[in-house]
């Protein structure tokens, strides 16, 4: 388990301790990629800005008025990912219905939007991948039934005639070796193991 | 929190409540977080890859055994149709081949083929079986194909191969030819030397 101390990270960061900034930063943002991931429809770009404005707003608050239970610190933490990510959808959603001229003038980097779909296509390479490496078709058609279908265990097991335990050992298989892939490629340092 | 946690809320089925609390969970456990962050990119990457085809999920084996089976079974069934194809518009009838393997055969009735200038007449063939042997200078330790066309006035048709024959001696080749069935016309014999580029021997045959 690799719970944060939150009371001890809180008080740290209130005493001016830049060093514990830094572990909270490195503790908390692979689940806060995880929670905004769910919430910014693959836009890699939202997504990390999304991340870094929870770690300020969370370090601000604690540098300043601290929180209530200390204790609490990922759940607080969690909570305003999730209220920024509701805070950037309602905007997203104003700017599709009324023109920002302001927005337009400002002329946005393009390069979230482009790096939001190359981290798709990142993971659409591994899968490939991964594809032509399953001699099996049937171990290809359950990834396919399992994620894409989204049919439940019981039902692919039952349509390829395969136990649970066949199941859950060629799923296991296929997710050892996706993330071999992604890793042997480099493509989940950046996304999985920053190190801020 | 497991795997099956893991699946629940990246496919979504998780309630708002267990989501929120499974996703204080990642926040406080960086390294679960990240094997969730995988099991998401790879839901994401399984979409990404189907949106122009899930023919990449529902191809066929790729094990080699079950490929030249197939292969076989593709060239078998060709084969089979050409064949049917071809005998039922040119009723040619069987045209045989094959390797001397008897005494009887070696001794049976023969016909002698050899390239010779200015031959002033084509060998004929009968209607039985018949043991051909081609007169020339072979190599002992070569194998060769005898190929058995048809000339027609159109165009020249393959009717049947004999595929890797050790000459008898380095200047004698034999086999055996069933030519009963063949309706007559023109015929040549082509004799390859395999895995060389060699010309080939070719005789003219005629069945009255």
């Amino acid at each position: 388990m690799d719970f944060v101390p939150g009371g001890e990270l809180s008080r740290r960061i209130r005493e001016g301790d830049v060093s514990a900034e830094s572990e909270l930063i490195r503790q908390f943002e692979p689940g806060l990629r995880v929670l905004l991931r769910r919430r910014t429809g693959g836009d890699h770009g939202l997504l990390h800005d999304l991340v870094q404005e929870t770690l300020l707003v969370v370090i601000q608050r604690l540098r300043g008025a601290g929180i209530d239970d200390p204790g609490k610190l990922a759940a607080f933490a969690a909570q305003t990912a999730r209220n920024l990510a509701i805070a950037s959808l309602r905007k997203a959603e104003r700017q599709k219905t009324d023109i920002d001229t302001d927005a337009t003038d400002r002329n946005p980097d393009p390069a979230g939007a482009v790096d939001g779909r190359a981290a798709d296509l990142e993971a659409a390479l591994a899968v490939r991948a991964l594809l032509r490496e399953l001699p099996q078709a049937r171990d290809r058609l359950m990834l396919k039934r399992f994620y894409l279908d989204d049919h439940d265990k019981e039902m692919i097991c039952q349509e390829l005639n395969l136990s649970e335990a066949a199941f859950n050992q060629a799923l296991s298989r296929a997710r050892r070796r996706f993330r071999q892939i992604l890793e042997e490629r480099g493509f989940s340092k950046r996304d999985l193991l920053s190190d801020r | 929190m497991n795997q099956a946690q893991i699946e629940q809320y990246v496919s979504g089925r998780l309630s708002g409540a267990e989501a929120e609390e499974f996703e204080a969970y990642c926040v406080a456990n960086p390294e679960f977080a990240k094997q969730v962050e995988f099991e998401q990119r790879l839901r994401a990457g399984i979409a990404e890859v189907a949106k122009g085809s899930t023919a990449e999920f529902v191809r066929a084996n790729a094990e080699p055994r079950w490929k030249l089976a197939a292969a076989a079974s593709v060239v078998l069934a060709i084969g089979a149709i050409s064949w049917a194809a071809w005998h039922q518009s040119n009723k040619l009838g069987r045209a045989v081949m094959a390797a001397v393997t008897t005494e009887a055969q070696r001794n049976g009735t023969s016909l002698r083929l050899a390239q010779v200038r200015g031959a002033e007449s084509v060998p004929a063939l009968g209607s039985t079986v018949v043991r051909v042997e081609i007169v020339g200078l072979f190599d002992s330790g070569a194998l060769y194909n005898i190929t058995l066309d048809r000339l027609d006035e159109q165009r020249v048709r393959t009717l049947t191969t004999l595929y890797g024959q050790h000459p008898s001696t380095p200047v004698t080749l034999e086999f055996m030819l069933d030519a009963e069935d063949l309706p007559a016309g023109s015929y040549s014999l082509r004799v390859r030397k395999q895995s060389s580029d060699e010309e080939p021997l070719d005789f003219g045959l005629v069945k009255p």
